[in-house]
């Protein structure tokens, strides 16, 4: 009754102009937004399991691609289902992802699409540069399931600095671009639905919020998007540069190190056995030029685009940096390799009940490792082989009957001989830097 | 003579001992002297006391116990303690258990000892002699006052008195706390199980004494020292949880002790020095026990074995050949022993290191790719452990740098010969360093661009920039994770 109440007096002010409509590109783009449901592999218990998600999509082309974020379909993808405007499903398949940007492309079946006689739209890109604080944007996606919801508000911030080491399920993200900042409200399952303006152009892909917050949402934005979808589209994936800078903010250290304002990027750290290490680099220098253009990291959103320039060098190449230590000033060469991410090649090996990850080297740098040898226990089941040994997640296990687990194959081929012939293995494990010794029994 | 008149004789006896010379027992009488004074006196006496005057014994055993209370000074604030201890000898020697001080709490840091005996106010002063390595005991002194008023626990060893046994009724001393001027009162339980953890120790069925003070069997012999209570699996109940699984121990009373002959023997391990100098050192960094199945695998019949994780830089067990993932299966030719639970057996290494000094040889044998190998070490001086370490706190600038420590180098997988800096053993909440989000155990490696290798050399740019009450900031490189940052420090 209260509530009835309250609408009516809160009614006459707050409503729409009457003849208000949305703009024909608006409604061209809410037929061209999908729901995605997906089906992916797990192997966080053990075994090999399987979660359903849902998330959404913006159609871009008349072939079927489809744009969602990276943490909506990846790889570990086994089923994509997309739910057209017209409520009318069909399967896709994944073309190709980037975490680091948290952008995954999708191809619908079109052949099913034919068949069926189905059709849709798709979405134009609009200029995210060009976005302003206060402009009003538009969020269309499957919050919680509910398909073709619309949320509105406006541009809060238009580079927002959000980097994140394991935001897209464990995988690194957000190095290389800033994010637009939304108060658009933004709930689970709008993820990979698009950020757009009045008239339909799509100016940012939704990823993410604060869980809790009011109406803080993040969204990539389309300038980025638009050149990782060509880049996906023809490779089906992104290489980039790595050279292992950890970069930080000069923001009031500009006195200290007798710097001009907007000048320079400090070097916060080096990753230990990177590229930059090998130079000679150390934390504390100052990136003043990479490849003779002269860098300005001042703030902390002025990072992503300096990461991304060195991350854009091509793999193997020699870049000159300029380098101010101290007084000086110095060149130093330094020889790009390919970036990796932390994250290595899953498994799981169900008789053992034990589901495993590889040491990357990234991981391995992170943690300090001596090399990166051996796999990550992810999980393990109770009462199967590896729990009853001891084994807990976080161990990394080293050695296999006295093998160095250099590769997964090595303990795949293991596993294979005990499905063949159950036989007692000694694991090695380390556990906090400590070793310790397990039986695997049949 | 039975067996009941006999021990009725040994009672008596010593409490003519006593009688004489109540403070001085530090030396037990010879036996023949005991039979011959027990004789004297029981004809005398004719029997006065009954074996179950428990309230007797009591009144008398309870002159071996104290609380101690102390102060542990941190940068903002003071910690209060309040431990059991117990007095072993005439001059006032009072043990405390190993868990009464924090092995990162510097001697400097220990502030007003106070000891008070059970049913009194009255607080008398004491100093603090140091920790033992091998048993783990600070030991203190009480000042001369008191020491009068103490009987060492030595006064109720008797000789002959039977080990306890599984079933055997035992009891203790629990001690109330300040408000209650420290009431003693009466616990008792019966022995539940004797395991050697190593060391021999019995769990009773109830507690049995506080923690720290001994315990006797039924005619007022020496039986123990109770240890720190374990742990007990409880399910908790209540209108938020249904049947959640917590661990319980109880602080105040103790239902775990270590037989006497495990106790009596180092009671004068008296500290020569705070940090219980010398500290006899192997350098074998995780030593991790097998479990059965795994010893079973190696072929090692009934015995245990340890792996060992790391061997340090420089160290005893490095200059003697041990490597990384050897096993450890012997010491000195004796195979390790299998202990329940499968960790005891780290502890007891540790025992048969500590038991020995600098200098001193141990011999191990390890497998090594499915060989046996024998090895002999000589074992060295432990390097300066963290609170035997200097530190310096600077109030305005709201942290305090403590010196780098050769265990920070191996906490930091750093070779020694790059070892510089300081470490940050404390971060004031809201100060200067801690918006410049420096944290406790970050590792300072430059000062306003200039690397510092020295501990004196740091305190000294810091005591400077801390002089300088012009100054608007300064700027640190630091290391957390292996990882480096710069931070600027604000001043104004």
């Amino acid at each position: 009754m209260r509530a009835a109440v309250l609408a009516f007096l809160l009614g006459p002010p707050l409503a729409i102009p009457t003849g208000a409509a949305m703009s024909s590109g608006f409604n061209r783009l809410l037929e061209a937004v999908v729901r995605i449901d997906v089906r992916e592999v797990t192997f966080e218990q053990g075994a090999r399991r399987f979660v359903a998600g849902v998330g959404s999509g913006v159609i871009l082309s008349a072939d079927g691609l489809v744009l969602t974020n990276a943490h909506v379909a990846n790889p570990r993808a086994i089923e994509v289902s997309i739910t057209l405007p017209s409520l009318e499903r069909v399967d896709a398949k994944l073309v190709g992802w980037d975490h680091w940007t948290d952008l995954a492309l999708i191809r619908l079946d079109l052949a099913e699409v034919k068949r069926r006689g189905l059709s849709f739209q798709h979405a134009a890109f609009g200029d995210s540069e060009t976005l302003f604080p206060g402009e009003t944007v538009y969020a269309v996606g499957t919050p919680y399931g509910l398909t073709r919801t619309v949320t509105r508000g406006i541009i809060s911030n238009n580079r927002r600095y959000f980097e994140d080491r394991e935001g897209v399920q464990g995988y690194e993200t957000g190095s290389f671009n800033t994010w637009l900042q939304t108060d658009a409200a933004i709930n689970p399952g709008n993820s990979g639905g698009p950020l757009v303006t009045e008239d339909g152009k799509v100016v940012g892909i939704n990823s993410r919020a604060y869980v809790g917050a009011d109406n803080l949402g993040f969204a990539i934005p389309a300038n980025v998007a638009h050149r990782v979808v060509d880049r996906l589209t023809a490779a089906g994936s992104i290489t980039r540069s790595y050279i292992g800078l950890v970069p930080g903010t000069l923001q009031d250290l500009e006195r200290f190190y007798a710097l001009a304002l907007n000048t320079g990027m400090l070097i916060n750290s080096v990753d230990p056995g990177s590229p930059a290490a090998r130079a000679g680099l150390r934390g504390g220098d100052i990136l003043l030029a990479v490849g003779g253009q002269r860098v300005d990291g001042r703030f902390p959103e002025q990072l992503p685009p300096i990461q991304d320039m060195i991350a854009s060098l091509p793999v193997g190449s020699t870049v000159r940096l300029d380098v101010k230590r101290g007084n000086q000033t110095i060149e130093i060469p330094v020889v790009t390799e390919k970036l990796e991410s932390r994250v290595g090649e899953e498994w799981a090996f169900e008789k053992w009940g034990l589901s495993v990850r590889k040491v990357s080297r990234a991981y391995a740098r992170e943690n300090q490792l001596d090399s990166d040898t051996g796999v990550i226990v992810l999980g393990v089941q109770g009462g199967f082989p590896a729990a009853v040994a001891g084994l807990i997640p976080g161990d990394i296990v080293t050695k296999i009957n006295q093998q160095p687990v250099n590769e997964l194959d090595l303990l795949k081929r293991a596993y294979q001989q005990f499905e063949a012939q159950p036989a007692s293995l000694l694991v090695e494990a380390i556990r906090d830097r400590r070793v310790a010794l397990y039986v695997l029994k049949p | 003579m039975n067996r009941f008149v006999r021990r009725v004789f040994r009672q008596v006896a010593c409490r003519s001992v006593l009688a004489r010379d109540p403070y001085g027992p530090g030396v037990r009488p010879s036996p023949v002297l005991t039979v011959l004074r027990a004789v004297a006196v029981a004809f005398v006496v004719l029997l006065p006391l009954r074996a179950a005057d428990l309230p007797a014994l009591f009144a008398e055993r309870v002159n071996s116990c104290v609380t101690v209370e102390f102060l542990i000074e941190n940068e903002l604030d003071r910690q209060p303690v309040s431990v059991l201890g117990l007095c072993v000898d005439a001059d006032g020697t009072i043990v405390l258990p190993p868990s009464a001080i924090g092995s990162r709490v510097s001697v400097r840091q220990l502030k007003d000892f106070k000891v008070y005996r059970p049913n009194s106010a009255t607080a008398y002063g004491a100093q603090y002699l140091g920790q033992d390595v091998l048993t783990g005991w600070h030991f203190f002194r009480a000042e001369d006052k008191l020491r009068p008023q103490l009987v060492p626990v030595t006064a109720w060893v008797r000789d002959g008195t039977p080990e306890p046994r599984l079933a055997d009724e035992v009891w203790g001393i629990g001690l109330r706390g300040k408000d209650e001027d420290f009431h003693p009162y009466f616990l008792t339980s019966r022995v539940g199980l004797i395991e050697p953890m190593p060391q021999m120790t019995a769990i009773t069925a109830a507690e049995v004494a506080g923690p720290g003070l001994p315990v006797f069997d039924r005619e007022g012999a020496l039986v123990g020292l109770a240890l720190s209570s374990f742990g007990q699996n409880y399910l908790m109940f209540s209108h938020r949880e249904r049947g959640q699984p917590v661990v319980l121990v109880n602080v105040e009373e103790s239902s775990v002790f270590l037989l006497a002959k495990e106790v009596l023997p180092y009671l004068g391990r008296i500290p020569r020095n705070p940090a219980g100098r010398p500290l006899p050192w192997l350098g074998a960094f995780g030593l991790e026990p097998v479990t059965p199945e795994v010893a079973k695998f190696l072929n090692l019949d009934n015995q245990s074995a340890l792996v060992v994780s790391e061997v340090l830089e420089s160290s005893p067990a490095e200059k003697a050949g041990l490597k990384g993932r050897d096993i450890i299966v012997a010491v000195d030719g004796r195979p390790l022993p299998r202990f329940k639970p499968d960790q005891t057996v780290v502890t007891y290494l540790e025992r048969e290191i500590d038991r020995r000094l600098p200098g001193d040889k141990l011999g191990l044998t390890v497998l090594r790719d499915g060989r046996r190998v024998d090895l002999e070490v000589m074992l060295g001086d432990e390097p300066k452990i963290i609170r035997e370490a200097d530190r310096q706190y600077f109030e305005r600038l709201g942290f305090t740098v403590r010196e780098f420590l050769y265990g920070d180098g191996i906490a930091r997988r750093t070779k020694l010969a790059d070892q510089a800096g300081v470490i940050v053993d404390f971060v004031k909440p809201n100060s200067p360093a801690a918006m410049s989000g420096l944290e406790f155990d970050d590792w300072i490696r430059e000062i306003d661009g200039h690397e510092v290798k020295t501990y004196a050399e740091t305190v000294a740019a810091l005591a400077a920039i801390d002089a300088d009450k012009g100054r608007a900031d300064f700027v640190l490189l630091t290391s957390r994770g292996g990882e480096t940052a710069v931070r600027r420090v604000k001043l104004k």
